[in-house]
């Protein structure tokens, strides 16, 4: 799967991050949150990103969207999708990124949905938002509705009329504020029903508590979805579900993407998840990335210690013994270690460890590795 | 809720009644000029003179047996409560005259008046300065808008009008009159006002000026009424938002700081809807938990503000009353505030289960 | 950064409150205005005597009431009373004193009232509001019920009832404010007591035996009291505020009493031929409360959990 997606949907990156700084001004100093990453992501490719807890996954999603808090500096680096660097766009330009070529949906959806509102007018404020970019695809997801009606009869007079209405909108990309809603929730509905949730006309009129975890989560995608983005960052998204609702998000996930053909920033600390879902993988931490490979590359020849590691420490049916630990624990980034980072705890450290940080360097073909036991 | 307001009934008859002589309570129920007979038989209908008692000297006095005890004072009491039997008010000038009733309710359109049209002041400045003051946090905006909902905290309320006053009357001078008229309810010498002779009389649905005036379209008397009421309803807003801003404030940055909000950046939501959609009907909510405190704070407020301004209201009419003794005005003042308060918390609890549909479930 | 194997102790770990204290307080210009002016007001209090003599009150000089001399400024009234000789800098008053003296006295008179009600206050919050949260069921309802009655009046009423029944006096007037800020204190600490006792240490003592008087008073009071002694001390600015709205209306026992509320009652009445009267002393008061709520506000939004990064 991972060789079609790779070669079938065109070589071009829709996102490509180069040596992005970032720090954090807190309180107690300075935060040094990313330390230079690299990475890419093809068209259609479903890239994902592991790391534990607090190396810098979640940041750079934000970073990529452009919500960073305001303490956040960049100090280095481009974010480029599709051709614009989305760090010097200006903010009304952003929010249309956010709008239309970038959708994020987190880990926690009780939290990430505003309790006052109903599912519904959550969907509905998105078109709202900016009609102009959402009229072709109303207007054309209407269209197919009405010859589906069509097909069971006559197609009557109401309807025709109706074609029409829809075409002239479509020829002046104008839809009156009426209609953009109910054009809206129709598209919604449909989107609902697609992402599996039963009765989506009742959960467009719902309350977000009255739902439960996993079917939140499938309106988070279904209003990612909505927008039809180039580049989708899915942050821990099955973090907060059962494992069994978490297998039918997934397969949801990778559903929907072949059908949009969007690109897939996967947020993970969970490898047996990569393994599943992702083309690629990049293995970060402390703010660096360490390893960049395909999935099954990755798996069959880990090249990086820190991804020896955390392939040992997954505990295994198969083998009877208990899983290594790698010594140590994380660094706190307000005193990052000089060098490579994980020079502390990594067992292969050698003498330029502590002194110089490695590059990302390609080891092997396609598989980059930031580790001086292989150069750079 | 009931429970309240009788317990208040009782709180304030037990301050009262049990601290004065019973000679104070019998004032608004009885002409001077009655003869002994006649003030005894009142003392006993009023219930505060036993029927065993031998003469109104005995009463006066305090003789052991003539007195009835608290407890039945109290329902005697409490059954001229309900009916709506203040007696006769004390107030000098009118004493005796009009029954304590009727001259409270005669004045109370027009504390209400001001009461509420500071009320709506209160919000309008309010709410946007916390607004303002969440978004803009730390920054130049925020700090002159926690100056000013703080000033208003700590501003003396009469030395606030009174600074108004000074500005506004003896300053700005146009043609030897104040800009704005210096006390009462309808404006008679100031610059902007019409003035006693052009404005004419209205009729009185209401009691209240600005709504009879304009029942009666008498639009100069609306006119120097609204004139008259600039002043003291900005004081009074004025120092009473200082609450509602500070609430505002921290409600939005609380909310400011929750993830849907992230997630409604994320879905490319202009600002403002971000802002006031989804970020103020959250945070607006609980901050209408106030409205009962601030209509505390108004009703006391409009005490001081009646005095500073001479307002034809209660409030200026309590201090009087305090001064002559006059308690059953001071207590109809006390209840009548306290139901207000009390519809005030209970509108307010429906209101906020009717708006959190978290609650309606 | 270079090789950092031991970061400086202080740091390591928990970034400590108060670094985090003095980092917020660095950016509240604000906040450090409220605490300078509360301390100057506390210094003025304590050597006023030394400023102004203290019997100076007693004496009326009233061929020289109501005048102003201060050449830097003026009024707009149209009659102001000849001052003759020494320069009055704020004027006199209605029976021919020196409002500033008169001031620098009110202002000890004022705040040893404003103790007086925030340490009762306390006190009583402390006794009842433990007492309600730690017993719970009918004790707890009716302490409940009974702050539910006070607050459900204007303050102001009560307190003018209260003054009209138990007569004027500093005391009658100390217990009338005492009476209207009580509940708030119960409330406080009810809250606080609620929270502390359901933690592990109090299920502990319980479990070694200890009798409910010692938990209470020797643990628990002494654990959640901070944020009552901090309001309280923020609230010194909002009693003055009470108190001389009070004797403003006229609920003083002597109206020659150096007292802010006092004067600025004098001022009123005398508002169109003296109103530097109800300016000054009025000032004085907006400035002392407002050092002390800013102070309250800073300490407050500091130590507050939820606003915290």
């Amino acid at each position: 799967m991972s060789q079609s997606h790779a070669q079938g949907g065109g070589n071009e990156d829709v996102l490509s991050i180069r040596e992005l700084k970032l720090k954090f001004h807190t309180y107690a100093g300075e935060v040094s949150a990313l330390d230079g990453i690299s990475l890419s992501i093809k068209k259609g490719e479903l890239l994902g990103l592991v790391g534990e807890s607090g190396c810098g996954k979640s940041v750079t999603a934000l970073a990529i969207a452009g919500l960073l808090p305001q303490n956040a500096e960049i100090t280095n680096g481009d974010v480029i999708l599709d051709g614009k660097n989305m760090l010097t766009l200006e903010p009304e330009e952003m929010r249309l990124a956010r709008l239309k070529d970038i959708a994020m949906i987190f880990q926690d959806p009780m939290t990430y949905l505003n309790p006052v509102f109903t599912i519904g007018s959550q969907m509905v404020e998105i078109t709202q938002a900016e009609p102009k970019l959402f009229v072709s695809t109303l207007v054309a997801h209407r269209l197919r509705q009405i010859d589906k009606e069509a097909k069971g009869g006559e197609q009557g007079p109401k309807l025709l009329a109706e074609r029409e209405n829809l075409a002239e909108s479509l020829r002046t990309q104008r839809l009156g504020r009426r209609e953009l809603n109910e054009l809206t929730k129709s598209y919604s509905i449909s989107l609902l029903r697609s992402v599996r949730l039963p009765e989506p006309e009742k959960v467009f009129e719902m309350y977000p508590f009255e739902l439960s975890g996993g079917m939140r989560q499938r309106v988070m995608i279904a209003m990612a979805m909505m927008r039809r983005p180039k580049l989708l960052l899915a942050d821990e998204i099955t973090t907060a579900l059962d494992v069994t609702v978490q297998a039918q998000i997934l397969h949801l996930m990778k559903e929907l993407r072949s059908e949009i053909n969007s690109s897939v920033l996967l947020i993970t600390h969970d490898l047996a998840i990569v393994s599943e879902v992702c083309d690629r993988v990049a293995v970060m931490y402390a703010g660096n990335i360490v390893e960049i490979a395909d999935v099954q590359e990755l798996f069959r020849n880990p090249l990086h210690p820190y991804t020896k590691g955390l392939l040992a420490s997954v505990p295994r049916a198969d083998v009877d013994k208990i899983p290594d630990s790698i010594e140590g624990s994380v660094p706190d980034l307000l005193f990052p270690p000089g060098g490579c980072r994980f020079n502390p705890r990594c067992p292969k450290a050698f003498d330029v460890c502590p002194s110089k940080k490695p590059s990302l360097i390609e080891a092997v073909p396609n598989h980059y590795v930031s580790c001086f036991l292989y150069g750079g | 809720m009931v429970f309240v307001l009788f317990a208040l009934s009782v709180l304030i008859f037990f301050l009262t009644r049990g601290l004065l002589p019973p000679t104070t309570a019998l004032a608004p129920y009885i002409n001077p000029r009655l003869t002994d007979a006649g003030k005894l038989s009142i003392a006993r209908a009023v219930g505060v003179a036993t029927s065993s008692c031998a003469s109104f000297s005995d009463f006066a006095a305090l003789r052991s047996g003539c007195v009835t005890p608290l407890w039945t004072q109290y329902f005697y009491w409490l059954k001229n409560v309900l009916v709506g039997n203040w007696g006769y008010t004390l107030l000098p000038g009118i004493s005796g005259t009009q029954t304590t009733w009727s001259v409270f309710f005669g004045r109370f359109p027009y504390t209400a008046e001001l009461d509420i049209v500071a009320a709506a002041l209160t919000f309008i400045i309010g709410v946007p300065l916390g607004i303002i003051s969440a978004t803009r946090n730390n920054k130049v905006p925020d700090h002159i808008s926690r100056i000013v909902s703080l000033g208003g905290y700590s501003i003396p309320q009469f030395w606030f009008g009174a600074m108004l006053l000074i500005v506004f009357v003896l300053y700005f001078r146009v043609g030897g009159l104040g800009l704005l008229p210096a006390s009462g309810a309808l404006g008679t010498t100031c610059a902007l006002c019409f003035g006693q002779s052009q404005v004419g009389t209205i009729t009185s649905y209401t009691g209240v000026p600005l709504l009879d005036s304009l029942f009666s379209l008498n639009i100069p008397y609306f006119w120097d009424s609204v004139v008259a009421l600039i002043l003291p309803a900005l004081t009074l807003a004025i120092t009473s938002l200082g609450l509602l801003t500070r609430i505002v404030r921290s409600n939005m940055m609380e909310v400011l700081r929750q993830d849907y909000i992230t997630m409604a950046k994320s879905k490319g939501l202009k600002e403002r809807v971000v802002t006031y959609k989804h970020a103020l009907r959250n945070a607006i909510l609980p901050a209408i938990t106030v409205a009962g405190l601030l209509v505390t704070y108004l009703i006391g407020g409009s005490v001081i503000v009646e005095i500073v301004f001479s307002w034809p209201g209660v409030g200026s009419a309590a201090l009087v009353a305090a001064d002559v003794l006059d308690i059953n005005f001071l207590e109809l003042f006390v209840l009548v505030a306290g139901v207000i308060i009390v519809v005030t918390n209970l509108v307010v609890d429906i209101l906020y289960a009717v708006l959190d549909p978290r609650i309606r479930f | 950064m270079s090789q950092t194997e031991n970061p400086p102790a202080k740091i390591r770990g928990q970034h400590s409150d108060f670094r985090y204290a003095l980092h917020l307080l660095r950016q509240n210009p604000i906040v450090m205005a409220g605490l300078v002016i509360s301390v100057a007001t506390v210094l003025l209090a304590l050597f006023s005597n030394v400023l102004v003599n203290g019997a100076y009150w007693h004496q009326q000089n009233l061929n020289l009431r109501l005048c102003w001399n201060n050449p830097d400024f003026g009024w707009p009234v149209t009659n102001m009373f000849n001052c003759g000789g020494s320069v009055y800098p704020i004027g006199t008053d209605a029976y021919g004193r020196n409002l500033l003296d008169m001031i620098v006295l009110a202002i000890p008179i004022d705040l040893q009232i404003a103790l007086e009600v925030v340490a009762s206050a306390v006190v009583i919050g402390v006794v009842f509001g433990s007492l309600a949260a730690y017993m719970g069921g009918l004790v707890d309802e009716i302490i409940l019920r009974i702050t539910d009655i006070f607050l459900a009046v204007p303050w102001i009423l009560l307190a003018i009832v209260l003054i009209v029944v138990l007569g004027r006096s500093l005391t009658t007037l100390t217990v009338a404010v005492i009476i209207t800020w009580w509940p708030w204190y119960v409330r406080l600490m009810r809250s606080q007591v609620i929270g502390e006792k359901e933690k592990l240490y109090v299920e502990r003592l319980r479990m070694v035996g200890a009798g409910w008087p010692r938990i209470l008073f020797r643990h628990i009071i002494p654990n959640s009291i901070y944020p009552i002694l901090v309001q309280s001390t923020l609230d010194i600015g909002s009693v003055i505020l009470t108190v001389s709205a009070l004797t403003f209306i006229g609920l003083t026992p002597n109206p020659l009493l150096p007292e802010l509320g006092n004067l600025s009652n004098q001022g009123i009445q005398y508002f169109f031929t003296a109103p530097w009267l109800i300016t000054f002393p009025g000032l004085t008061i907006l400035i002392i409360s407002l050092g002390f709520n800013l102070l309250g506000d800073g300490i407050r939004d500091i130590f507050d959990p939820r606003l915290r990064r």
